[in-house]
């Protein structure tokens, strides 16, 4: 037979996990337990919805499509804005080191707001006009994305290693931090263009 | 003589027309400034306002209101704005300007839905919060009754089974 002190012992554990899973959905408005890594997305896909067939070999008057992607892992609901910049090769790319944008003008952009761990895609529709070639040069005077033409005057040199002149449409994720201002988020993507005529 | 008061009469014309087409490039001037400005400001005022509600979404958000149907909305204000910055790169100001207005007005009602969506949110959390906190106070306190009485129960059986056991005697007691 146990001893009375035994006894004593199973009813005070018995007492002490009782109280605790009674205080359990109170503890719950209380208690905040920490979180997972927070990080967004942003992606670019080729016309079939796929990580394949991105345009390269691009040409004047030609309509080409992509479908940028962006994914909130935040933790809350996120504000984005994410800038669409075009570039010839001499021209700078955002610094992912440094975590500092491109200093390249936007020519388009989309504004999102997305729910914590929701995600949003567009498609992005470009075409270039006035491509000029010219000695070893080549010019691009006009980009046209989402129906929508801007002026650009780009410059690129032929690239005799890789045969080609080369260009870059490339996309970079912005967002609004705790302050309510807009900063780079540190991503960005890219896809790269060699103009054939 | 002709040809000296033909050139004296020559130059001042000439420099009166040249005077009234400078003039007259100067009054356009001002006024294609004043446009970009105005672009720029309503775009200014849009985006201000729309940072604002989705400041108020995210605090209605924290104090646990479901704010899906107002994101959607949001985003439909964020394509005004997006198509008015476009609209300016592009040097259509006046497109630019409706753009910016049509955001800035659907802002406005978003507010006022997100602090009303917030105000429900927190007095259904406390209400919750409170019949928890009944619920964990109630149920604790029943537990360690029945606990107790459990207990006094026990104690008592046990001293009883305790009083009915008979004494042993030990064999191997040294006389």
């Amino acid at each position: 037979m146990l001893r009375l002190e035994d006894y004593k012992a199973v009813f005070a554990t018995l007492g002490l996990i009782g109280v605790l899973l009674f205080a359990s959905p109170t503890l719950g408005f209380v208690l905040r337990l920490p979180s997972g890594e927070k990080f967004s997305e942003l992606w670019v896909l080729g016309p079939e919805h796929m990580a394949e067939d991105y345009p390269f070999n691009v040409g004047a008057d030609v309509s080409y499509l992509v479908y940028v992607g962006v994914g909130n892992h935040m933790g809350s609901s996120a504000y984005y804005v994410v800038y669409v910049k075009f570039r010839s090769q001499s021209e700078p790319l955002p610094n992912a080191t440094a975590g500092t944008p491109s200093p390249l003008e936007p020519l388009y952009e989309y504004r999102i707001f997305l729910e914590d761990g929701k995600s949003w895609e567009a498609p992005l529709n470009f075409s270039f006009s006035d491509v000029f070639f010219f000695e070893r040069w080549s010019r691009v005077r006009t980009v046209r994305i989402n129906d929508i033409a801007f002026g650009v005057n780009k410059l690129a040199l032929w690239d005799v290693n890789n045969t080609g002149y080369y260009y870059q449409l490339f996309i970079e994720l912005w967002i609004y931090n705790v302050g309510f201002e807009l900063q780079f988020h540190n991503r960005f993507v890219d896809i790269w263009l060699n103009m054939t005529g | 003589m002709k040809g000296l008061c033909a050139r004296f009469v020559k130059a001042p014309v000439l420099f009166l027309l040249f005077s009234m087409v400078f003039s007259l490039s100067l009054t356009r001037l001002p006024f294609y400034v004043s446009a970009r400005d105005e672009a720029s400001s309503a775009i200014g005022d849009a985006d201000n306002a729309l940072r604002h509600a989705f400041e108020a979404i995210l605090e209605a958000e924290r104090a646990g209101a479901n704010v899906s149907g107002l994101i959607a909305r949001l985003n439909e204000a964020g394509l005004f704005l997006a198509e008015a910055e476009i609209e300016l790169r592009g040097g259509n100001s006046s497109g630019a300007v409706s753009e910016a207005h049509t955001c800035f007005v659907m802002t406005e009602s978003i507010i006022e839905e997100a602090s009303s969506i917030k105000a429900s949110a927190l007095a259904e959390r406390r209400e919750s919060l409170w019949q928890t906190m009944l619920f964990s106070l109630t149920g604790s306190t029943s537990f360690i009754v029945l606990l107790l009485i459990v207990w006094i129960l026990l104690k008592v059986r046990y001293f009883e089974k305790l009083s009915k056991m008979k004494p042993e005697v030990a064999s191997d007691v040294e006389a």
